[in-house]
């Protein structure tokens, strides 16, 4: 009996396993195929797609953008989210349901009429169709993410608690945050950062209709190739995906080297 | 002069009143405790002298020095808080250093300390563990290190032990009291238990819906209660409605009740009589000592205690308890006729209002 259900656990498992990986994986072959849409495998291989990718002249400004719009997005939304997200916790519960409220809007809201909506309200220099602008609507709409991980991990601390003791033992505001808040959900905010990272990389409504040909993102870029040749499309893909992998890693990377170092100092205090 | 002075301290969290005119005088070295059941004020009471809430109305003096309006890290106030409520980024040494790096205290002498108050509640080898490597016991001590380690004016104690075992709790207890007496602190504690607040408390305060019932030693509010709450609340009583007679004898439907002389109250006044249970002597013959009350019923329960069995008994329709020691009685079998014995002198008498 037990033996007959851990038979199915694994079935359902490798059947997941196979829907998410497959299109991946399918991706990853079509991008080093000579062709592949007569055969059930490919009917040869080749790297030609990626030297076309990497040789266009949009490649390495579109990599070049996206890589701002995320990392300037992860940046606003931990100066903006985090302490928000503390204050509610700690101080202010009333507003608790209010943020929430707010945090779902996001997906309630379609890119296409919050992008629409922001054009024609900013529609004045220097923030018409810029750059500022994408990011504000790139940290508007990633910001649940960056608010649920925080939250978590807020959640699963005694903010109350430790707020008020690091508050008796003589810490102001700013000590508090730095020195006790902060060190102790630090991997939420990593987490955090990793999927708006990850969210605005990929992001591909907004850059469309804020900046669009202005400022030229890789999902732009990859749309367009799906429009000329998908091989080459495929390949951006890969590429796209294998950089978000490399700089998520690298997030965390970061981030653990962090902490150990800070935490190395204290102790050498 | 009283060195933490709180005079008509008030608060109300919307229509709830919390904590109304609440006024006490600490001395200086003292350990108090506040004790009463939960939503009685004690709590709210703390954190307003810690300055985590703000009385509506009343101050409260720490030194000579009016603190109402002072941000609470800048009270110079320790606090212990029941969730002990440790960093968990940091380890125990850490933890224990925090309020003195706040303080810019040199480095040297930072560790220096630090090691003193983790010695003092004896965890000196835990200096380099994470909080969440420690017991609960031993979290709490590295919390009340913590809170000493600044050197404080005044620590409060929020239900420190009430997390912890029964057998953790009587022995932290116990160093509690023993540091803070080494250490002269002034101290508030504040706890439902009303056996924790007797036993390690210099004065114990009973708070009852946002009021003070009774301050005074744990001998005067086990012995002499101010109030009927208090009297019920810490320890068992049994009660006796009646009217008061001639000074020093309380009526009742069934029986009479010589009391110890209450002069200020005038006969005919509704009154209700307190015995504690450990008062009243268990006898089966009817050898009844001199100008001790005599009641008369049976048996009706037997719960063992340990030290004492407490036995209670049906005396014309009201159940009157009786702790008896071992050393003292036969076995007791249900239904059995006793007869109950006390003093006048164990008779505590109030009014009650009709």
């Amino acid at each position: 009996m037990k033996h007959r259900a851990s038979a199915i656990q694994y079935a359902v498992i490798l059947l997941f396993l196979s829907y998410m990986l497959f299109p991946i994986a399918a991706t990853y072959i079509f991008s080093v195929a000579t062709r592949w849409d007569r055969s059930i495998l490919p009917e040869g291989y080749t790297l030609e797609w990626y030297r076309t990718a990497l040789q266009s002249s949009y490649f390495l400004s579109g990599l070049r953008n996206s890589m701002i719009m995320s990392l300037a997005s992860v940046a606003v939304s931990l100066l903006v989210v985090v302490p928000t997200v503390y204050w509610v916790h700690a101080r202010l519960y009333e507003a608790k349901p209010l943020l929430e409220l707010l945090m779902i809007l996001p997906f309630g809201i379609p890119g296409v009429v919050l992008a629409l909506a922001l054009v024609q309200v900013f529609s004045f220099p220097p923030l018409a169709r810029s750059p500022y602008l994408l990011v504000g609507a790139t940290v508007v709409f990633s910001m649940p993410f960056m608010y649920r991980a925080v939250g978590n991990a807020l959640t699963a601390i005694d903010v109350r608690g430790l707020t008020e003791a690091a508050q008796s033992l003589g810490a102001g505001t700013g000590s508090i945050l730095t020195q006790v808040i902060v060190p102790s959900i630090f991997p939420g905010i990593m987490s955090g950062s990793l999927l708006v990272f990850a969210t605005v990389f990929a992001e591909f409504t907004l850059a469309k209709l804020i900046t669009g040909a202005a400022f030229k993102t890789l999902p732009l870029l990859l749309v367009e190739y799906t429009r000329k040749n998908g091989y080459v499309a495929a390949a951006l893909s890969v590429i796209s995906f294998t950089l978000a992998w490399v700089a998520s890693l690298l997030i965390l990377w970061i981030g653990r080297t962090g902490r150990r170092s800070a935490q190395e100092t204290l102790r050498s205090r | 002069m009283a060195y933490l002075d709180l005079r008509g301290v008030c608060k109300a969290f919307g229509s709830v009143v919390a904590v109304k005119g609440f006024s006490l005088s600490v001395e200086k070295g003292k350990l108090v405790s506040f004790l009463g059941p939960s939503g009685c004020g004690k709590t709210t009471t703390l954190r307003m002298i810690a300055g985590f809430e703000q009385p509506d109305a009343g101050t409260i003096l720490l030194d000579g020095q009016d603190i109402t309006a002072v941000p609470p890290n800048r009270r110079d106030i320790g606090m212990v808080f029941q969730s002990y409520a440790l960093f968990p980024n940091m380890t125990v040494l850490e933890n224990i250093s925090f309020g003195l790096k706040m303080r810019h205290t040199p480095k040297d002498e930072t560790i220096s300390r630090a090691k003193e108050v983790l010695h003092m509640v004896r965890m000196d080898d835990t200096a380099k563990r994470y909080p969440h490597q420690l017991s609960g016991g031993q979290q709490q001590r590295v919390a009340l290190a913590r809170a000493l380690a600044v050197r404080p004016r005044v620590l409060l104690l929020d239900e420190p032990l009430s997390a912890l075992d029964a057998e953790v709790r009587v022995a932290l207890r116990a160093e509690i009291r023993r540091i803070q007496s080494e250490l002269a602190i002034t101290t508030i504690y504040v706890t439902h238990d009303q056996e924790e607040a007797l036993s390690i408390s210099d004065q114990v305060v009973v708070m009852n819906r946002g009021i003070i019932e009774q301050v005074g030693s744990p001998v005067q509010v086990y012995r002499s209660p101010a109030t009927r709450f208090v009297a019920t609340f810490i320890g068992t009583a049994n009660q006796f409605n009646g009217t008061a007679a001639g000074g020093h004898t309380v009526l009742c439907d069934q029986f009479r009740i010589e009391t110890k002389p209450f002069n200020l109250i005038p006969d005919g006044k509704p009154v209700v009589v307190l015995v504690r249970p450990e008062a009243i002597r268990l006898q089966a013959d009817d050898a009844v000592p001199e100008g001790w009350n005599a009641m008369r019923g049976a048996v009706e329960t037997v719960t063992f205690h340990g030290a004492v069995t407490r036995v209670g008994v049906n005396v014309s329709g009201q159940r009157v308890v009786a702790d008896v020691t071992e050393a003292g009685m036969k076995t007791i079998s249900l239904g059995e006729k006793v007869c109950l014995t006390f003093p006048g002198d164990a008779c505590q008498v109030m009014e009650r209002d009709e």
